[in-house]
């Protein structure tokens, strides 16, 4: 290695950066996204009607209500989890699982009724949520994929701090009348400097919130790999309560959730039902957490036959679970009211702006000799670069497309919408491997903003009716358009991309270029 | 209000710092700014970026103060960039109007 340091880090931040942009610029699209996974699945469900308060006689009776389901519906179940009504969605959500590794039962109830809900069916932006680490595969590949590319993406933020060396002169600096690469890794600095305290807390706090299963020794030494016990014992969760084996009956959970909400001031949140034909069956009410940076959940655990209050979790925790709870409440920014709410997602735009301009940065820097065929190499990073950068937020819009215009009765609903996502995903990317490549960005980035604009189309066009707050919508559909407006911008200016004076003096009639941008 | 204060101080700390650099002084006046200026811009953009701190954690407490100041501090940057990239003049006035805003947003915070 006769190579400088600083050579030796540029290396390091290139490949590095390369090998798992692609991944990474989907999990930030996802997890940007995910700051407004709530909006996102109010968007997607518009018949749902909002209510002013919920009363906790409703939340009693919603919780008998749902439990006399699951006893008709799911009794083999080993656990239930009913998600209970809240103004901003006034349902009873209940899920159950019957053995590992089956799919969990699912249904959304109408708690005046006890009918399932008339919604359509959809995964709302809990599609998002659950991409962002586990990019729709099994569980446990998603999230390893997932943990390696953060972990690879501190060592190309470390990296790339160390390469740049005008740090502080060029902070602002965004050149845009000099060469193609110049403005590309002025546009790759800002986004990266700018939003630096948010990418590395970000993807710290990431690699954090998944930590015990990428690094699960010391909870398989000290617990046997119970990682429920670790859990319990560091006061993040209740303790487990073991099935005795026996039959037994269920108390009425309403009283059990009258007492929960006096015992706890937050709003509840759902009941997670362990075991509930067992002796030991055990009902736990989870709240929502109380202001804070930190992500805790207050608990208040019930002897599932008696009704008798087993535990109490509220706050107390220990310094090292602390930090943990902290980095993961960071990390998930729930805190954030809508003002602050608004900086996280500017900042995760910056973060794919960062993730995007760098691999764009990578084929610009290697663009073949005007005349020259590109090798394999080049052709491939492009094709995956526009496939990825233009075929994700093409798959996004396609998805809420999907959410307005397919049947309401179509069977397997939610999934047909996801189906939608990842089939234009694969047509952008693969319509987009053929053209020359300015042409390629061009037309997949003109076709994105076209989608975007489609969906707000389609939403005034059959959904306008069933709009609560016309206003809300309005808001949604808006954002929506700017995004089709950003698409369409950087679209034209592609198009109209002319490279830099100076280099067109000199060379006085251009041969076609193959510029990215 | 703390974002609003927060992004405001840095706004006009970020511009001190920017036009302190005579690339980006050139931009909008035809020479590079004198040492004096320099020195007179730098202390008052570090000192008005280590107010906005003082502010986010005087207004917020610490939990969430260095939270707030770093997200106000991001938005802000994000803002001066964009402005000064493509219409750099727009500085001429919107400084003045961000140091209003910043000023009345504080006053209210005090009353």
């Amino acid at each position: 290695m006769k190579q400088g340091f600083r050579q030796s880090m540029a290396w390091l931040h290139t490949w590095s950066g390369l090998v798992v942009g692609w991944v990474l610029f989907a999990v930030f699209v996802t997890g940007t996204a995910t700051y407004y996974r709530a909006d996102i699945s109010r968007w997607m469900q518009p018949e749902l009607r909002r209510e002013a308060t919920v009363t906790p006689e409703t939340l009693a009776a919603s919780a008998d209500l749902a439990v006399a389901h699951l006893q008709a519906q799911a009794g083999a179940a080993r656990t239930w989890f009913i998600g209970l009504p809240t103004p901003e969605k006034p349902l009873v959500e209940l899920f159950w699982r019957t053995k590992p590794g089956a799919a969990p039962g699912h249904v959304l109830l109408d708690p005046r009724t006890g009918a399932p809900a008339a919604m359509r069916a959809t995964r709302g932006g809990d599609f998002f949520y659950r991409f962002h680490f586990e990019l729709n595969l099994p569980p446990l590949w998603g999230r390893w994929i997932v943990g390696l590319c953060a972990m690879v993406m501190l060592v190309a933020l470390v990296s790339g701090i160390v390469t740049h060396r005008r740090i502080f002169s060029d902070f602002f600096t965004l050149r845009r009348d000099k060469a193609a690469q110049r403005g590309w890794l002025d546009a790759h600095n800002v986004s990266g400097v700018l939003a630096l305290p948010f990418h590395l807390m970000i993807t710290y706090t990431g690699v954090v919130t998944l930590a015990l299963m990428y690094m699960p020794w010391g909870v398989t030494a000290a617990y046997k790999g119970d990682q429920f016990a670790f859990f319990a014992e560091t006061g993040q969760i209740t303790r487990n309560r073991p099935a005795a084996g026996q039959p037994g009956t269920l108390a009425p959970v309403g009283p059990m959730v009258r007492q929960a909400l006096a015992t706890i001031p937050e709003p509840l949140e759902r009941l997670t039902i362990a075991n509930p034909r067992d002796a030991n069956s055990t009902v736990v009410a989870v709240f929502e957490e109380p202001h804070g940076l930190s992500h805790e959940h207050p608990q208040v655990a019930f002897a599932g036959t008696s009704g008798d209050v087993v535990e109490v979790l509220s706050g107390g925790l220990q310094p090292a679970a602390k930090t943990f709870t902290t980095l993961v409440g960071l990390h998930e920014a729930h805190f954030a009211g809508a003002a602050l709410r608004v900086l996280f997602f500017l900042c995760g735009l910056m973060g794919c702006a960062m993730v995007a301009s760098g691999l764009v940065l990578w084929s610009v820097a290697r663009l073949p000799k005007s005349g020259a065929v590109p090798g394999f190499g080049w052709r491939l990073v492009h094709a995956l670069n526009l496939g990825t950068i233009a075929g994700l937020p093409g798959a996004v819009a396609a998805y809420f497309l999907a959410n307005r215009l397919l049947p309401l009765d179509l069977a397997g609903r939610a999934e047909w919408e996801v189906r939608v996502f990842f089939g234009t995903w694969i047509l952008v990317a693969g319509l987009g491997a053929w053209p020359a490549p300015r042409r390629a960005w061009r037309l997949s980035l003109a076709a994105v903003a076209a989608l975007f604009a489609a969906v707000v189309v389609a939403d005034a066009a059959t959904a306008r009716g069933l709009w609560d707050d016309p206003a809300w919508f309005l808001g949604f559909d808006a954002a929506l358009l700017a995004l089709a407006a950003g698409f369409a911008l950087i679209s034209h200016k592609i198009a109209r991309y002319a490279g830099p004076r100076r280099a067109r003096r000199a060379v006085p009639e251009p041969a076609p270029r193959m510029e990215a941008a | 209000m703390t974002l609003l204060i927060g992004a405001g101080l840095s706004f006009l700390g970020l511009a001190a710092l920017c036009l302190s650099m005579g690339r980006h002084h050139q931009a909008l006046w035809p020479v590079p700014p004198e040492s004096r200026r320099v020195l007179g811009l730098r202390v008052a953009g570090w000192t008005l970026i280590g107010l906005s701190l003082a502010a986010a954690i005087r207004l917020d407490g610490w939990n969430f103060g260095p939270v707030d100041w770093l997200g106000s501090l991001t938005g802000a940057g994000l803002l001066l960039i964009v402005v000064q990239s493509y219409r750099p003049r727009v500085l001429l006035w919107l400084v003045p109007v961000a140091a209003a805003i910043t000023a009345v947003a504080a006053l209210g915070a005090l009353a």
